[in-house]
């Protein structure tokens, strides 16, 4: 794709984006989204065009990714901050959509728990402590500092500049990485991760041979248990019949949530430390923020002095 | 499913993964500087973070590599530690000046 489309697509989603954040009449931000909507869809077919068949993501991923985009656009021009948060749980639940395209099962739904079940509800309860507007459904009653953006003109020229080059770096730069792993390369990859989990392979072993069995998993010298063989995965079995090969099925390799797990403590165990620690550090600072200091007239502290000395008098006899 | 049967993706689907991503980074760079609701800035943050997730996640997919998703469990709970945070620090504020205005706050100084 050339460059200039790009280019030019990002100075007509720019003009889109600086009249969907200004106030105007419905019938300008009518043309202000069919302005965006035209972008999109002129990148997108440009960028259809330029790959090879086959190789484009599939139909739900525009679907999701327009999905996307639409409430991320939304958030940011609605002038009710309520609003806003609720069109970020939609981002939240269409990037899940996104992640769940991506086989990242687990991701997509800890992104649903933890981003719009509790993030997302810190941000409306904090909203709610906020002052209300009297009338809803009066745009008018919304404060100034809701409904008027800060030098819109200057932050979507800065942006779109920056998404200019960002997008040209990327549709430059993706031809030139190196080719993603084999299928015969994943497969070694999750042979070796089964390595690491040795009463998984017993219990696929035992689950073959029939649960009675006294079997015991060899292991080479040097430390492996379980081979491939082209397509076969195969661990070696010392039995009641002697040594024999037994295949393992399909579904005895590690599933993805399985292998992210063994990741985060086997190669990230510091960063998963500093993580809990990051979390304890914000409950402590979060709990000293947001605590309230009561002020107590001088009668008060009188009256609470007293209760005090009499209850030290009672303790005392 | 297992990691063996997951298939990658290609470069060319990659780049629009990719390119997503930039147009969410830059909505929310944009909704940062140019809202003045201070939750609403936060928000925005949040995008950012969004934005960052995808795009490692796909190229986690594109290397048939797990780092990018543990990368993002990382992501996330900086997420939630920043929320908690900024949000304490947002209540602190409104119950100083009773405006969530960021530009009440443009001075800083004792009041």
């Amino acid at each position: 794709m050339a460059p200039t489309i790009l280019y030019t697509a990002c100075v007509g989603s720019a003009i889109a984006l600086y009249l969907l954040l200004r106030p105007a009449p419905g019938s300008i931000k009518v043309v202000a989204v069919l302005l965006g909507l035209a972008a999109i869809g002129w990148v997108v077919k440009e960028a259809a065009r330029a790959g090879e068949p086959g190789e484009a993501p599939v139909l739900i991923f525009y679907l999701f990714g327009l999905i996307t985009v639409a409430a991320a656009v939304r958030m940011i021009t609605h002038h009710r901050p309520i609003y806003a948060a609720l069109y970020f749980v939609m981002v939240v639940l269409s990037s899940a959509g996104l992640f769940l395209l991506l086989e990242a099962e687990f991701m997509a739904f800890a992104l649903v728990i933890v981003y719009a079940g509790a993030i997302l509800i810190t941000y409306l309860f904090v909203l709610m402590l906020a002052r209300q507007v009297e009338n809803p459904g009066e745009q008018m009653m919304q404060p100034e500092y809701d409904r008027l953006p800060r030098e819109p003109a200057a932050a979507v020229m800065v942006g779109f500049m920056l998404l200019g080059v960002l997008g040209d770096m990327v549709l430059g730069g993706v031809g030139e990485l190196p080719p993603s792993p084999s299928r015969l390369q994943q497969r070694l990859a999750a042979v070796e991760k089964l390595n690491l989990l040795p009463r998984r392979v017993e219990a696929a072993v035992r689950a073959e041979l029939g649960r009675q069995t006294e079997a015991l998993v060899l292991v080479d010298g040097d430390g492996r248990r379980v081979h491939l063989a082209g397509e076969t995965v195969y661990v070696n079995v010392d039995g009641p019949g002697g040594i024999q090969q037994v295949t393992l099925p399909e579904d005895a390799l590690p599933e993805n949530i399985e292998v992210v797990g063994l990741a985060l403590i086997s190669d990230f165990p510091v960063s998963l430390e500093l993580a809990g620690v990051i979390l304890l550090m914000a409950m402590f600072g979060a709990v000293v923020l947001a605590q309230r200091q009561i002020e107590l007239s001088d009668q008060e502290k009188q009256a609470a002095a007293n209760a005090e000395a009499k209850a030290a008098q009672e303790r005392g006899r | 499913m297992t990691v063996a049967q997951a298939t990658t993706i290609s470069g060319h689907a990659l780049g629009h993964y990719l390119l997503l991503s930039a147009v969410l980074f830059v909505i929310g760079v944009v909704g940062f500087t140019t809202r003045r609701n201070m939750i609403v800035m936060f928000l925005c943050t949040e995008l950012i973070f969004q934005a960052a997730a995808i795009a490692m996640i796909a190229f986690g997919r594109f290397h048939a590599d797990v780092s990018g998703q543990v990368f993002v469990i990382f992501i996330l709970t900086v997420a939630a530690a920043e929320a908690a945070l900024a949000l304490g620090l947002v209540v602190l504020l409104y119950r100083r000046k009773e405006t969530l205005n960021a530009e009440a706050w443009s001075e800083l100084g004792e009041t």
